[in-house]
């Protein structure tokens, strides 16, 4: 029996999308974080792997794929010695034994609070504007973390995200569960297995494009793929969000680095959810999806130097990493039920749908430029909600990409210009098109003030700017 | 001279006189430092003169179970001895030894020892890990030798082997967890000898 997506995905003008968007700076949540816990067991600052943080320099990247292990990682360098759960030697009497583990030594908490001072200015369909001025966000959103390894090869990252509403109800998000067998066996690093629910890791790489990372107009991400003629422009805060691609997934991912250079990334997930009956899955189909990146010059992805003498600025890290990506989803037997021009009720489903596209990111000195480009391509099936009789199907594409370049001004003070852009399935809608300019300053290594001005640069009426200051401890 | 000086002079050359007529050379010690790569401590290195026979002392050795750990955690022994397993804390211990012909001692309460005679070891060093059923995590060593001329690193990676006869030997080294290719020194008749070991993976 064919499920129904619990909100009605109705057609909206494009102005509203936009409006939708800009007020999503309130209440979005973001990918890619500062985790304080690991500061605490290797007793190090937050810039041994971050830049302006959350982005992660070369070192963190591979303290990320790594499973949470520090490139040649001794036990010397964990400052904050764990609890043994075995001796070593129970390895050898399994299965007559438990096998050895290890606990971190206190709770790994880690917790990350902002604050923001919100203003937008929103077209109406009306011609009307509204505008929202100094809406003092204090606190915006709060993230408790849980994260570390146990034992040699596992790993853990917990996120539960606390958000404050106006009416004075609080959102609680888990963001990640996830779970990690890291290298069980063969070559360190060629297989890591995840479960649970997370960032897969064809988005997670990616992190340092959030700019604005409360900010989550996202071209890549926030599409909104269904539509009578194909979808029109964002997801905005729709719940269930149709999948344009996906930021976090229920499901396996398998993921490795080959000969330092190379990364690979297979998944097998649920695809859109919730379903019916209190299910997580919208159908019994699963989603799939592939990743293959190389880099080329600087720090290889396992933090390998080849021998050769790195920056002093740890920033630093002259490369190129290219790379593909493909998911492909099936939302057969998922109904979106949406409004036709007449008024009535027309149930669409995105049968199945395929994403493709490109990355790439080039640092040079100071200057990190990087790019995405996503093509999309859907199979719209309209039926009636009250016979299920096929009336028609569309097959409409759409492509967004976006461009940014992050320049480090001072090891404390970043810029940032990041233009993107969307071409909607439904050809009778323009492209969307917006231009975001940030700048991050640390007050502290584990403070951060943002300021961001955001415009569609479509409309100049629909804008942002906003002040944000965020730490972690 | 005066004549209680001339006396204590006497006395030395007579006993040197004495050790001659034993047909011996005063001993010496090899001393060095190990170095454990990448671990937080350099203790607990057992080095020893390989290939040389001894034998075991008449009296058992201790490897005690306090604070819920073994204390020494590596203990060397000749083989033929005999360790006695005391448990000096207020909880139930237990031991047993997944290595070579294993064994399980049993569990015991506080105050009490059971023993172990280490008799077998096929090629030097046998290295027995200690692990408790109570306590998972517990974990001690005892590493069987041929002689009695061996040492154990402290925390800085310092060791000592008193009472080496003067010759040529080879110095082997073990680890719990790191490893060394054996080293051959030359003891010469009073003077220390230095070995240093680099443990790595």
């Amino acid at each position: 029996m064919p499920s129904v997506a619990a909100v009605n995905v109705r057609q909206r003008h494009p102005i509203v999308q936009v409006l939708a968007v800009l007020v999503l700076v309130s209440v979005s949540a973001t990918v890619a974080e500062a985790v304080p816990a690991f500061a605490r067991k290797y007793q190090t600052s937050c810039q041994t792997c971050h830049i302006v943080f959350p982005k992660l320099n070369a070192f963190g990247e591979a303290f990320r794929l790594r499973g949470y292990r520090m490139p040649r990682e001794t036990e010397e360098m964990v400052k904050e010695k764990p609890v043994s759960l075995g001796a070593p030697a129970y390895k050898r009497l399994w299965p007559k034994a438990v096998w050895p583990g290890e606990v971190p030594s206190s709770v790994p908490l880690a917790v990350n609070i902002k604050f923001a001072d919100v203003n937008t200015s929103a077209l109406n369909p009306d011609g009307t504007v509204t505008s929202v001025k100094n809406d003092l966000q204090f606190p915006q959103e709060a993230n408790i973390f849980g994260a570390g390894t146990l034992g040699d090869h596992l790993s853990y990252l917990t996120e539960v995200t606390f958000g404050e509403n106006p009416d004075g109800s609080v959102s609680v998000e888990l963001e990640h569960a996830r779970f990690d067998f890291d290298s069980p066996f063969g070559p360190e690093d060629l297989l890591h297995i995840r479960i649970g629910k997370f960032a897969p890791n064809i988005v997670d790489g990616f992190q340092e494009m959030w700019i604005s990372t409360d900010a989550a107009i996202d071209t890549t991400f926030a599409y909104n793929p269904v539509g009578l003629a194909g979808g029109t422009g964002l997801a905005g805060d729709l719940s269930p969000a149709p999948i344009a691609f996906p930021d976090r997934v229920r499901g396996i991912e398998g993921y490795g680095i080959i000969k330092h250079r190379a990364l690979w990334v297979a998944g097998l997930v649920n695809g859109i959810s919730p379903g019916a009956n209190g299910s997580f899955d919208g159908n019994s189909a699963k989603d799939y999806y592939a990743r293959f990146d190389y880099k080329i010059g600087g720090m290889g992805l396992d933090g390998d130097t080849g021998g050769k003498p790195v920056p002093d600025e740890n920033w630093r890290d002259d490369s190129l990493r290219l790379g593909a990506f493909i998911y492909r989803g099936d939302g057969s037997n998922i109904d979106f039920p949406l409004a036709a021009a007449d008024g009535s009720t027309v149930n669409v489903r995105d049968q199945h749908f395929l994403r493709t596209g490109f990355y790439g990111s080039v640092f040079v000195g100071n200057l990190n430029v990087f790019t995405a480009l996503v093509h999309g391509s859907d199979t719209l099936q309209q039926f009636d909600p009250l016979s299920s009789v096929l009336l028609g199907q569309v097959a409409p594409t759409y492509y967004s990409w976006f461009a940014q370049a992050d320049y480090l001004i001072y090891p404390w003070l970043q810029g940032s210009a990041r233009y993107e852009t969307v071409a909607p399935g439904d050809k009778s809608v323009s492209s969307l098109r917006t231009g975001t300019f940030d700048v991050s300053a640390l007050i502290r290594a584990n403070v951060k003030a943002m300021f961001e001005y955001q415009r569609d640069l479509r409309q100049g009426e629909n804008h942002s700017a906003n002040v944000l200051v965020r730490f972690a401890f | 001279m005066k004549r209680r000086d001339a006396a204590a002079t006497v006395l030395v050359v007579l006993a040197g006189l004495f050790l001659l007529a034993l047909g011996g050379a005063p001993a010496a010690s090899i001393v060095g430092t190990v170095t454990a790569s990448g671990l937080s401590s350099n203790a607990d290195a057992v080095v020893y003169v390989a290939g040389v026979s001894g034998t075991p002392p008449a009296a058992p050795a201790l490897m005690d179970q306090v604070k819920m750990q073994f204390v020494p955690h590596v203990l060397p022994v000749v083989v033929g001895t005999t360790v006695n397993f005391r448990n000096s804390d207020p909880t139930p211990h237990n031991v047993f030894s997944p290595d070579y012909e294993k064994y399980n001692l049993g569990t015991w309460p506080t105050g009490q020892s059971k023993s172990y005679t280490f008799a077998k070891c096929a090629k030097f060093p046998c290295a027995y890990t200690q692990l408790c059923r109570v306590h998972p995590e517990m974990e001690g060593f005892v590493v069987v030798l041929q002689n009695a001329m061996f040492g154990v690193s402290d925390r800085q990676g310092r060791y000592e082997i008193a009472g080496v006869p003067p010759g040529k030997y080879s110095l082997g080294v073990w680890h719990p967890k790191l490893k060394a290719q054996p080293k051959p020194v030359t003891v010469e008749a009073g003077k220390p000898a230095t070995v240093d070991f680099t443990l790595g993976k």
